[in-house]
């Protein structure tokens, strides 16, 4: 392998004799123009360049999917429908409909005239959730009783019935609290701050793993079919019989592929502030550096299909099998920590998930690498293991 | 009709044949069924809590009890700094409280005395789940100690029907069904439609009388019956692993299901018939089906949140209508009362993308 490399010791200052630093600059600009790995480089970016589907896939998916998840999936309770069956029909019932109502929360459904009717629309999923204030209410409260108000709520949907059961118990409970005007106020007042993201804004959470998420597939992708169309034309034959060793065929290969995912991260860094308006509190710097290795990841994981799969269709299925489990497992949809005990500890064998982690911390929280170590460290791990796994397998799979 | 059942028999001798894609097409839909129902889960459920305690009184303690009983949360050690937010900065922690000095000499004074809650806000819906919870528990200890003036006037008696325990995979287990019959049938029918075209076998099928309808059904019928045995293998593992069972009446989940699989393997010939090559085929029905099945169905988050535009395409999603039918069979059980506009846009669906399939192979034919 060391004989097709240039020499890269006599760049380096302070080996061999002292140089004019224009004798060298000159040098290395020969060196640069003379080596094979440029003229392969070349050849591969012409070929990058040619193949529009490629281009395609560098830039259309990656957008849309940035723009569906982060559109499309909101975990915000609002508007749900709440049904109302009003017996009692007094100030103080319409009152406590209104002030259920008198948010973003509810919106108050009158159709149902009676209990039974009302139990059948939450069945049938038709409203989210039902209130019945029974005709006996005023009198309960006048006599100075706690006078209930019957809920029901369709649990069909388990976190959205949690919420909006958290909501309904609040609101009820700041009614009966009015309900005595001389009240003081409660001795513990728990004041909430969301940090980080205080609007609760839902695509901030999503997109950051959104982005983790495309440059996976897309990278895994885009490395695999390159490598396995010229096994699958049989280009990867003649490249052989060059005087290019497997080492620089691999390299020249690698390095245009990582210049065009490199736009990619761009990409969706621009998609993100634009159009979510997602903060960026790190460093740019470290979000580049950090994303620059996880597509060496994503490299990695291709590369590793090409040597597995034999054709196009298979390495399409087979990455379809190994990113699946990757992004799920991720964080990128539902949060790690709600996951069972097993999944949370063979995540931390998914690199998805340090780099995802990695996005959030440095985009939402803006700490730095004394924080994000130990995730920088997982993802180098990664990068050297899939990469010599890989290149190992393909030199042998070459000669 | 004798042609159209020889043509479906050649495409299962075909597929059985290909020993890689029978595997893929049997596990993946049972791995994805595993991982998406052990994986998605929405809510927290050990949160990790930051507790700093700057008063130090057998109150503040009680206080600090009586939210770990919740059983939601889980204490994080205190590390050496003092910082309040560090902690989740780093990660360790969800949320920190913090309770001032003087909080049970306020408390004792009933004068209010506010416990500052800080939450970690990037997980937008656990931050919610963690506020509703503290702020609940807060009020019940307030309520077993006797520090809230006067009695309490209303009280709200909730009923969760359907799911009184919260089980989160009641609700997403039959969603995945979904998903998983709209994407792997969907998926083997667009590359069995496009590999005749990629390796021109297509042009014996031109040479042959047989006419476009009868290809298209006979394909169909293959992999609809592959897709009955992707189905009826989800179901199963649906059943031991998760414990899913049908309530009430199975005739609406049955029809449902047969056209649900229908539509799938139509859209999939229709893909297939328009893509250029299998990677193209692949790739578009994965994207399509399975990115609309999970985002623009209801799977995850409730349909009313996606927004206007991106809400107009969610009309035309299968999934969106075939989730209605297993949630119901298998959670609410109302049977056909409910269920009915679901099944009919179901159908009216099928009937769209048959009729898509029919004038795609049409085209084929007059190009070549």
């Amino acid at each position: 392998m060391a004989k097709g490399w240039p020499n890269w010791q006599r760049w380096l200052p302070g080996v061999g004799k002292p140089w004019h630093l224009r004798e060298q600059l000159l040098s290395l600009w020969a060196e640069l123009i003379s080596s094979r790995l440029l003229a392969l480089m070349q050849k591969e970016v012409r070929q990058i360049l040619r193949n529009k589907q490629l281009l395609f896939l560098l830039i259309f998916p990656p957008t849309i999917q940035l723009l569906l998840y982060g559109f499309a999936l909101n975990p915000e309770v609002k508007y749900l429908d709440l049904g109302v069956v009003d017996y009692a029909q007094t100030m103080t019932s319409r009152e406590l409909v209104a002030s259920l109502t008198n948010n973003q929360v509810f919106i108050g459904n009158p159709q149902s005239s009676n209990q039974a009717a009302l139990g059948e629309q939450v069945r049938r999923g038709e409203i989210a959730a039902g209130i019945v204030i029974p005709p006996d209410w005023q009198r309960q409260l006048q006599r100075g009783e706690t006078a209930a108000v019957q809920v029901l709520i369709d649990g069909v949907n388990a976190n959205t019935a949690g919420i909006a059961n958290g909501y309904i118990n609040q609101i009820i409970r700041v009614f009966s609290r009015n309900l005595e005007p001389p009240a003081p106020p409660a001795p513990i007042q728990p004041q909430v701050h969301f940090l980080y993201n205080p609007g609760l804004v839902s695509s901030w959470f999503f997109v950051p793993g959104m982005i983790g998420v495309v440059l996976t597939l897309t990278s895994s992708l885009v490395s695999s079919s390159t490598l396995v169309r010229e096994k699958d034309t049989g280009t990867l034959e003649q490249l052989l019989m060059t005087p290019a060793s497997a080492g620089e065929i691999l390299l020249a290969k690698i390095i245009p592929l990582f210049i065009l995912l490199m736009g990619d991260v761009l990409l969706a860094l621009l998609v993100a502030a634009l159009v979510f308006s997602v903060p960026l509190r790190g460093s740019v710097l470290l979000f580049l550096v950090l994303s620059g290795l996880y597509i060496f990841v994503g490299i990695g994981v291709g590369m590793m299909l090409a040597t597995i799969a034999r054709n196009q269709q298979q390495v399409v299925l087979i990455s379809f099998f190994v990113n699946m489990p990757l992004i799920q497992l991720s964080g990128a949809i539902a949060p790690v920590e709600s996951m069972p005990l097993v999944i949370r500890y063979l995540s931390w064998l998914n690199p998805l998930r340090h780099y995802i982690t990695i996005v959030r911390s440095l985009l939402l929280r803006g700490v730095g690498l004394g924080v994000l170590w130990p995730h920088v460290l997982a993802l180098l791990v990664f990068v050297i293991l899939l990469l010599s796994i890989s290149i190992y397998r393909f030199r042998r799979q070459l000669s | 009709m004798q042609r159209t059942f020889a043509q479906c028999r050649k495409e299962l001798a075909q597929f059985r044949r290909d020993r890689l894609t029978v595997a893929l097409a049997l596990i993946l839909p049972l791995a994805t069924l595993l991982i998406f129902g052990y994986a998605i889960r929405l809510e927290s459920k050990h949160i990790p809590l930051a507790i700093q305690d700057w008063d130090q009184s057998w109150l503040s303690r009680a206080y600090i009890e009586r939210l770990f009983a919740t059983n939601q949360f889980v204490p994080v050690r205190r590390s050496e700094s003092d910082d309040a937010i560090a902690p989740i900065d780093r990660g360790h922690a969800k949320a920190t409280v913090v309770i001032p000095p003087d909080f049970s000499r306020r408390v004792a004074k009933h004068l209010p005395s506010p416990v500052q809650v800080l939450i970690d806000g990037s997980d937008v819906n656990n931050a919610r789940v963690i506020r509703n919870s503290i702020q609940a528990t807060t009020y019940y200890f307030m309520q077993i100690n006797h520090l809230l003036p006067g009695s309490e006037r209303v009280v709200a008696q909730v009923r969760l029907w359907f799911n009184p325990g919260r089980r989160e995979s009641l609700f997403i287990v039959p969603g995945v069904y979904a998903v998983v019959l709209a994407v792997f049938p969907a998926l083997l029918a667009a590359i069995a439609m496009v590999r005749e075209k990629e390796q021109a076998t297509i042009l014996q099928v031109y040479a042959s009388d047989l006419k476009p309808i009868e290809w298209v059904l006979g394909k169909g019928l293959a992999y609809f019956l592959v897709g009955q045995l992707e189905s009826g293998l989800v179901l199963t593992g649906a059943v031991v692993f998760f414990g899913l069972r049908l309530v009430g009446d199975p005739t609406p989940f049955l029809v449902g299901n047969t056209v649900f699989i229908s539509a799938s393997v139509l859209f999939g010939l229709w893909i297939g018939s328009r893509a250029s090559n299998q990677g193209a085929a692949v790739q578009a029905v994965a994207l399509v089906s399975f990115l609309t099945a999970l985002l623009l169905s209801g799977f995850i988050y409730p349909i009313s949140n996606i927004p206007f535009p991106l809400s107009l395409i969610s009309w035309v999603v299968p999934a969106r209508y075939f989730m209605e039918i297993t949630r119901d069979a298998f959670v609410r059980g109302t049977g056909w009362a409910g269920v009915w506009p679901a099944e009919l846009a179901l159908i009216g669906l099928a009937l769209l993308f048959l009729r898509a399939v029919l004038l795609a192979t049409q085209r084929m034919q007059l190009k070549d």
